[in-house]
Order: structure tokens, then C-alpha cells, then sequence
């Protein structure tokens, strides 16, 4: 299969095969034979230079195996190009290609599979021969790239040779300069006047020198103008008189030329080459499909015998020769006026029973008809693919051009597809109903079987987007019943449907907090066939599970899957981020968890550039990454703003209420305001152990420390959470017995939050407990276990200190934000008086603001608090 | 814009149906394609539609509007 899920065209790896009237010509053979000896060799000519028989031959002459590759427009998507190169490496018996596998992405390959492959081939005792036909149709400039990088590592273990029409976009000049580069162009692909009487020969022409010389001059040595000649004299009274017309005549060569040739073949043969002109390739059958008639099997046999307008490429298929293909369709528009779309109906009505799907929606699409594209698509239960990001920009611009008036259920749901895939669930939502109301009774079952199942696919899609449950639990039934009447081959083509089913179940129920019926779901998702089908599904399904384990404060589970999903789908070059960015959401979060901030912003800001439509769980986590990085950072203000910014959807999130009430919480107390921060969780602190811990916080910070440890004894009953939860209540016991005067039991509490938060490396809970805890955390045998990762050791510190880890004073508490403006404002060298007046202040609450802030950053005078407050990147 | 594109031979109506976006003329063994360009894409578009017909392509400029 190749990357966008079509069996690979056999076609593009077979050598074109030579005409009886091929003449081999020497001097050409020989200079090409240099090719063997230089890493890239390039023969570059016009159309219908007879640059492609020339390599054929030499290739099948060579004695040894060429991978030989056909390009096609398609391979401008560098997956499927590298996908096509590959195979046919394989296809030759080069091993290496085996081992380095094949892109999954068509939009891109990873370069270490470029890597790979270059140094494979580099191994070789016997260089790999890789001849790129028509390589002008490749025009993406970072394909020429990763070319000149496989070149360039392989050495001596790869021999390429490019046939072109255009320059292509590989440094040449570099190679010329190293004498590196084997070069044959138009000028020495033109026939001399003897290699010219020698092809006349060959169809029975015998001309004067001189005649040859002027035929020559007229046709500049064309190879495919003197092949036109050869067979429109030889069907003229007059071949003699008949070349000295042409050569006295002023038309263009091959416009001329084609049309006499053309002219001269029977009816049937004429209407065959110009219905054929809307085809890339075709067998007989599929010909006798655009034609209506049953001749075409002798009629193409004895093109190519002649050696006009066909290329045999093996297996009975055979193309237009690419410059008379151009040159038909002109005739075919003007003689058969108005047929072009019908011939396209025809190829795709075809296509759908014997070809590749995405050929079938191209021609169904050129042939305007969107009921039969759109209804081969939805029976194909290839709607599910829009969302893949692997065909998706393929089909989206296919299907973008469908006409508005489309009617049918197929028609709607594509609509639907679409709209949701870009985000608008209005539209989308709309579509679905007219899907629904328009399947018609009478429809055959296999056919509402599979309108049922994509429409099913697309309201779980809906229920994810808009976060109601209820409705993708509904939409999983309905696919369910439609799943038995689909055809079983059908559905087994589509590993990808049950896992995005299921992956949107999933997020539906996790954002309604049912964790235990989404964590079977989504394990349902991530247990689906591996593959490049379902990478996308597999990636957020496990990256659901790992929002799961951060939510339950479990930072080093949630971190290893979301890594796991990640490289996982970066197997498969699926692009990062994918989706809806979640896997980045959770990593940000955790990061912040280790005081690791930067790298916290930097997973945030590449989780906003997510191409995936916004659902409310990645909305959820995205504020409480957000969030948590903005308090960290000492921003209380604008976290709580974040915490307060609402996330639409059907139905509450109980999780993502508690998870914004406990950022608004440490935000309030932040500021100063304990009992605003205890009020916030009122609801939740019962529930909860993390919003426990929380609030029994807040209660500590206004005095009420009976009241916050109760709140923590309540709790005991309930799970009681991962590391981050746990260490936090812990801190506040310590706190509270700290105030309590009972040092030991602090510094017992502290210990036993060290040893649990050590192994994760969770140094935010300490980070924000506080100034009380530096005392303690200087005391054996705390100091000891708080060394190096979340404190310096004592003494001449050994290198820098590790990542995350403050230095060199060990914790402290977040600067409010007026205790910042006052910083800020310290650091632009103003007085007292002057930040009061800007900041519309009296000077004595300027003043308590300092003495507040000294006391934080452990200074005594302004330059150390401002250099303190840069170092800690608190400004 | 506009543009003129002089490509070697008279061209029949037949291949001139291919550049229906232009008008043409035939001139002492040239053929001149004219007419407006949409932008640098079209135009490159173009020439390789010449290249693919087989044309020549003598000359190309673009007409003072």
C-alpha cells in the first residue's frame, strides 16, 4: 500500500517496453554508460526527445537491476514520492529499501528514514541504479533536497539518474565542477541526418542525402517530429514528394505532424486515442469503458507496434506518449465537444469496480458528477480518512470543488465531514440531519449500512466537539447495528473507523469525568492494528489516557505515554502536533509540575499551532497548562483570568471545573487573599483530595488551621490520587504543625513528601508552599533528599545546577503582581515617589510592597532584589 | 497584464483550442499567442503547456498595458 491507501501502481516500476522501429543508438549507449561511474546523471530534452526509450534501453541492457520509477504529479507529496522510490528499490532487490520502511504521511518523510536508506545503500559493493523518469512532474524543491541528501550519503552505493524535462532543482553546478555529473541533452539526443536515414529505413522510406539533411533541418533532429514524418509519408502515394511539402511548409512541427497521422488511422482507431486522452493510464478493458466499443486490445497492440502515440508499460496498460496525450485532448475538445465529462463518468464508473479509490474520485470529480463521488467515498467508508491528516488535504481539495446543488445522503454527509473537520459544528451538525432525512427507504441495505456507520463516525465526531456523552454513546450504538450489514472486507479495509469511533467516545466521556467507560474506550482506540491507518486515532486516544494520570496527579505516567504516543506517531511521520495538540497540553502541564517553565511554554506555544479542531477536553487542558505556567511564573492575575475563561460544552466537566477552581485558588492566595482562595473550593474541597489540600491551604493562610486539617482528614476516605496530590497534602500537614510549633512533625512531614516527590521530580508543590519551608528543608535528613534536584547541595556547588532547580537560595514564594509592577519599576532606576505616582499608589504602600518583596527574595536592598528577581526569572 | 508568446510554426485552430484564454495570430512562420495573464503562476502554466504541445517557444514579453 502506498501512503495514501492505494495498492501501489505495478505500473510506474516497469520498463517502458522499445517499439519494433526503436533504433539503439551508440553513441548515446556509451555516454550513458559513464552514468556508472558518476552518482548522478541527468537526460534532460523535450518532449518527445526520446529521452525515456533511451534509458529503457540502456536499463534493460545494462545487466544488472535498475529500479526504474515512472513520477507522476502525486509524487509531488514527498511521502508518496520516497513511498514510490522505495518500492521500487524493493522492487529491483535492493534489501536495504526493506529494512528502512516507508513513509506513512504522503505530505512528508522523516529524515531519518532518509538517513537510514542513504547509509544502507552506502554499504553496497555494487552501486543501486535508480532511474527517475518524467522526474519533471516532481516539482517540490524539498524532494530535490532530501535527492541531494540520499546522493550525497550513499556515495558510491547509488548511481541516479534523472530523466527530465525541465532543469531540475539539484545543485548541477557543484557536480559539474567535480566532474561528478553525467549529462545528455537535447542537442545530443537530436537524430544526425544518418541516424535519421536509418529510422526512415526501418518504416520502409528510402530518401536522397539530401532529403534526409532537410528533413533533419526542418525537424531539428526531433526524434518524435521525424517518427510523425516516418508515418505520415508512409501512408502517403508520394513519401518522397509528400516530406519535400512538409519541409517547404511553415506549421508547427507536431501540432502538423499528429494531426496527418491522426488523420490517418480508421475511424475507430482515432475515436479510441481521443477518448483515451482523459486517462493517465489504461488497459484495453478500461479503454473499451471510455469508448463504448470492445475493440481496444488490437487497436492498442497495433499503436504500439507502430510505434505511435501509445508507450506500452507492461501488464497490458499502456499511456498516451505524454506529448501526444496533450495534443489529443486539443482534438478531442474541439471534435468531441461536450463529451469530456461523460468520458470522465465513464473512467470513474470503472475505476470504482476494478481501479484505486483515488483515481475513481478524481475522474468522478472531473466528470462534475458529486452523487456517484461522494457516494463512492461514503461506500468506500473512506469519510473517516478526512479527518486522518494523511489524505485529508487530498480529498478536502478534492471534495472543496463540489457543486452546492448535490443532493443525496453521500453528498451531505462529505458536507458534513468537512464542516466539522474545520471546526464548525453548526454546519456540521445541520448536514448530518439532512444526511439522515434524505437516506431514502428504497436504498439498498449495504449502501444505508454505510451511511449509517460514517454518519455515526461523525456524530460520535460532533459529540467530542461540543462535549456531550450522551451523544456519542448514541452514535457508538448506531454504529454498532450498522457494522453488521457492512460488507466484511470492506470494513477490515478500514482499521481507522472503530478507532476514531472510539477515540471521540472516549474523549465525549472523559470530559463528562466518567474515567473508568472512557479509559475502556480509549484503550479499545489504542489496542486497534498498528499501522499508518490508524496512527492518528492511536496518538490522541493515548494521549487522553495520559490527561487521565495528570489529572489524577500522576505527572510520570502521563508524561511516559504522551511520549509514547507521540514517537509513536512520529514513526509514521504524522505531523506534530496533531489533533488537537493534547499530548503537548499534557507534557506543558507536567513540565510546570517540575518547575521546568521554559520548556512549558515551548510545548504550549507548538500545541497552538495544532492544525485539529478545537474539542472541549484539549480547551480544558490548555487552561490548566496555562494556568499553572502563568502562577508559576508569579503571574497571579492573569492565571486566574485563564481559570476563569470558560469552556463551552454540552454538559459540565466536573475535573476541569476543579482543576480551573484550584488555579483561581493558589491565584487569590497568591495575592493575598486566603479566604477568597478557601471560597473558590468550597464545593469541591469535600470531593477531591487535590481541591482538599487546596483549601485546607487557604484555611491555614487565614488562621483556620482545625478547620483545614479536618478538611484533610475528611478526605482520607476518598482515592486519595497520585504524587502531586498526596505531596501537597502532606505540605500542608507540615505547614500546620509547623505553626503548631511541633518542628519535628513538620520536618517528619516534609521528609515523607520529599521521598514521594523526589522519583517524579515534582518541584512546584515545594516551590509554592512558601517561606516557611526553607528552614526545614535546610535540616538533615531533609536537606539530604532535597539535594540536587530541588535544592543545591551546601558547599562549592559541583557544575551548574540541574534543570528546574532554583540557585542559589532554595525556594521561593511567587511575587504578587504590584510586587512585580514595584520591580519593574525598581529596575528602571525610579524612587519611591516616582513608581507611587505612576502606579497612582501612596509611597507607603510602595514601601510595603518592597519590604513584602525583600522578604521573598531573601535581599535587603533594591540592586539585589532586582538582580534576585532576574535571576529567578520572576520579571 | 498581458503577455505575447511567439512559438516557432503556424499552429492549427485545433491546437490553438488549447490556449483558449488567448487569441492568436500567424506570422512568417511564428505563431504569436497573446492575451492576459493572471499572474507568474499562469504564465509559467503556460509555457509548460507549450512544452508539453510540442511548441517552441521563440520569445515571450510582456505588452505595455
Amino acid at each position: 500500500m502506498d501512503p495514501v491507501g492505494d495498492p501501489f501502481l505495478r505500473t510506474r516500476f516497469a520498463l517502458p517496453l522499445r517499439p519494433d522501429t526503436f533504433i539503439r543508438r551508440e553513441r548515446l549507449v556509451a555516454h550513458l554508460d559513464r552514468a556508472l561511474d558518476t552518482p548522478l546523471t541527468m537526460i534532460n530534452g523535450g518532449a518527445g526527445a526520446g529521452k525515456t526509450l533511451l534509458a529503457a534501453d540502456w536499463a534493460e541492457t545494462l545487466g544488472q537491476p535498475v529500479a526504474w520509477l515512472t513520477c507522476d504529479p502525486a509524487d509531488r507529496a514527498p511521502g508518496v514520492f520516497w513511498a514510490y522510490l522505495l518500492q521500487a528499490l524493493r522492487a529491483s532487490g535492493v534489501r536495504t529499501a526493506d529494512e528502512v520502511g516507508s513513509p506513512a504521511d504522503p505530505s512528508r518523510v522523516d529524515h531519518t528514514l532518509l538517513a537510514r536508506l542513504a547509509a544502507g545503500l552506502s554499504g553496497r559493493e555494487r552501486p543501486a541504479v535508480v532511474i527517475l523518469d518524467e522526474y519533471d512532474l516532481v516539482t517540490t524543491p524539498e524532494i530535490a533536497d532530501q535527492l541531494e541528501f540520499v546522493l550525497r550519503h550513499a556515495g558510491a552505493g547509488l548511481r541516479l539518474v534523472l530523466v527530465t524535462r525541465t532543469e531540475p532543482l539539484l545543485p548541477l553546478h557543484r557536480y559539474r565542477a567535480l566532474g561528478t555529473l553525467t549529462e545528455i541533452r537535447d542537442a545530443e539526443l537530436a537524430f544526425t541526418p544518418e541516424e535519421a536515414a536509418t529510422l526512415l529505413d526501418l518504416h520502409g522510406l528510402r530518401l536522397s542525402g539530401a532529403g534526409v539533411r532537410a528533413l533533419v533541418g526542418r525537424t531539428q533532429g526531433w526524434a518524435a517530429g521525424l517518427r510523425l514524418c516516418a508515418l505520415a509519408a508512409q501512408e502517403s502515394n508520394d513519401p518522397e514528394t509528400y516530406l519535400k511539402e512538409f519541409e517547404a511548409g511553415q506549421s508547427a512541427v507536431a501540432d502538423f505532424l499528429l494531426a496527418e497521422v491522426l488523420k490517418q488511422q480508421p475511424p475507430e482507431t482515432q475515436e479510441l486515442l481521443l477518448r483515451v486522452s482523459v486517462l493517465d493510464r489504461f488497459c484495453p478493458d478500461l479503454a473499451n469503458a471510455v469508448t463504448g466499443q470492445q475493440d481496444a486490445e488490437p487497436r492498442l497492440a497495433a499503436l504500439h507496434r507502430a510505434n505511435a502515440f501509445v508507450h506500452h508499460l507492461g501488464h497490458s496498460w499502456y499511456r498516451l506518449h505524454p506529448l501526444f496525450a496533450e495534443i489529443l485532448r486539443a482534438h478531442q475538445r474541439v471534435r468531441l465537444p461536450g463529451l469530456e465529462r461523460e468520458l470522465h463518468r465513464r473512467a470513474a464508473a470503472w475505476l470504482h469496480r476494478s481501479g484505486p479509490l483515488s483515481e475513481t474520485l478524481a475522474h468522478g470529480a472531473a466528470a462534475g458528477d458529486w452523487e456517484f463521488t461522494a457516494r463512492v467515498l461514503v461506500d468506500d467508508l473512506a469519510i473517516g480518512q478526512l479527518f486522518l491528516g494523511l489524505r485529508s488535504d487530498d480529498l478536502g481539495e478534492l471534495f472543496s470543488r463540489m457543486a452546492p446543488d448535490a443532493d443525496g445522503p453521500q453528498a451531505h454527509l462529505v458536507r458534513a465531514a468537512r464542516a466539522l473537520s474545520t471546526g464548525d459544528i453548526e454546519h456540521g451538525l445541520a448536514h448530518l440531519r439532512g444526511a439522515e432525512e434524505g437516506t431514502a427507504p428504497d436504498l439498498p441495505a449495504p449502501d444505508t449500512a454505510a451511511v449509517q456507520l460514517n454518519c455515526a463516525l461523525l456524530e460520535a465526531l460532533a459529540a467530542r466537539l461540543t462535549g456531550s456523552p450522551g451523544r456519542a454513546e448514541q452514535a457508538a450504538r448506531k454504529a454498532r447495528l450498522a457494522e453488521q450489514d457492512v460488507p466484511a472486507d470492506t470494513l477490515e479495509r478500514h482499521p481507522e473507523l472503530p478507532a476514531l469511533l472510539q477515540t471521540h467516545l472516549g474523549s465525549a466521556l472523559l470530559w463528562a469525568g466518567r474515567f473508568e467507560e472512557a479509559r475502556t474506550a480509549l484503550s479499545a482506540a489504542v489496542a486497534s492494528p498498528g499501522g499508518a491507518a490508524t496512527a492518528l486515532p492511536r496518538e490522541e486516544a493515548l494521549n487522553h489516557l495520559a490527561l487521565i494520570d495528570q489529572i489524577d496527579g500522576r505527572p510520570g505516567r502521563a508524561e511516559r505515554k504522551a511520549r509514547a504516543a507521540i514517537s509513536d506517531a512520529e514513526r509514521f511521520s504524522v505531523p506534530q502536533p496533531s489533533g488537537s495538540g493534547l499530548g503537548q497540553l499534557v507534557l506543558a502541564a507536567v513540565a510546570v509540575e517540575r518547575n521546568e517553565l521554559d520548556e512549558a511554554q515551548a510545548l504550549l506555544d507548538q500545541a497552538a499551532t495544532r492544525h485539529g479542531a478545537p474539542d472541549p477536553v484539549a480547551a480544558a487542558a490548555h487552561v490548566i497548562a496555562g494556568g499553572r505556567l502563568l502562577l508559576a511564573r508569579g503571574d497571579a492575575p492573569a492565571a486566574l483570568e485563564t481559570a476563569e475563561s470558560a469552556v463551552a460544552a454540552a454538559v459540565s466537566s466536573p475535573w476541569a471545573e476543579q482543576q480551573a477552581a484550584l488555579i483561581a485558588s493558589a491565584a487569590h492566595l497568591a495575592e493575598g487573599r486566603p479566604e477568597a482562595a478557601a471560597k473558590v473550593l468550597d464545593d469541591a474541597a469535600r470531593l477531591h483530595p487535590a481541591c482538599a489540600a487546596a483549601a485546607a491551604r487557604a484555611l491555614l493562610a487565614s488562621g483556620r488551621a482545625d478547620e483545614a486539617l479536618r478538611l484533610l482528614d475528611d478526605v482520607r476516605t476518598v482515592e486519595p490520587g497520585g504524587p502531586a496530590v498526596t505531596v501537597r497534602a502532606l505540605l500542608v500537614r507540615a505547614q500546620a504543625a509547623d505553626l503548631a510549633g511541633d518542628t519535628v512533625a513538620a520536618l517528619r512531614l516534609v521528609v515523607q513528601a520529599l521521598r514521594q516527590a523526589r522519583r517524579e521530580l515534582l518541584r512546584r508543590p515545594f516551590l509554592e508552599a512558601g517561606p516557611w519551608i526553607r528552614r526545614l528543608l535546610a535540616a538533615e535528613p531533609a536537606q539530604e533528599l532535597a539535594a540536587d534536584w530541588l535544592t543545591q547541595r551546601p558547599g562549592p556547588p559541583a557544575g551548574g545546577p540541574p534543570d528546574g532547580a532554583l540557585s542559589p537560595a532554595p525556594v521561593v514564594e511567587p511575587l504578587s503582581a504590584r510586587e512585580r509592577d514595584v520591580l519593574q519599576r525598581l529596575a528602571q532606576m525610579m524612587s519611591t515617589e516616582e513608581i507611587a505616582a505612576d502606579l497612582f499608589v501612596s509611597v507607603n504602600t510602595v514601601k510595603t510592597h518592597l519590604k513584602t518583596a525583600y522578604r521573598k527574595l531573601g535581599v535587603n536592598r533594591r540592586n539585589d532584589a532586582v538582580r534576585r528577581a532576574r535571576e529567578l526569572r520572576l520579571m | 497584464m498581458r503577455y505575447e508568446i511567439r512559438v516557432d510554426g503556424h499552429i492549427s485552430e485545433t491546437l490553438a483550442e488549447a490556449f483558449p484564454e488567448l487569441d492568436h495570430v500567424v506570422i512568417s512562420g511564428q505563431t504569436v499567442l497573446f492575451g492576459p495573464v493572471v499572474d507568474q503562476a499562469h504564465l509559467y502554466e503556460l509555457l509548460a503547456r507549450c512544452q508539453s504541445l510540442g511548441l517552441k517557444v521563440l520569445e515571450m514579453r510582456r505588452l505595455p498595458e
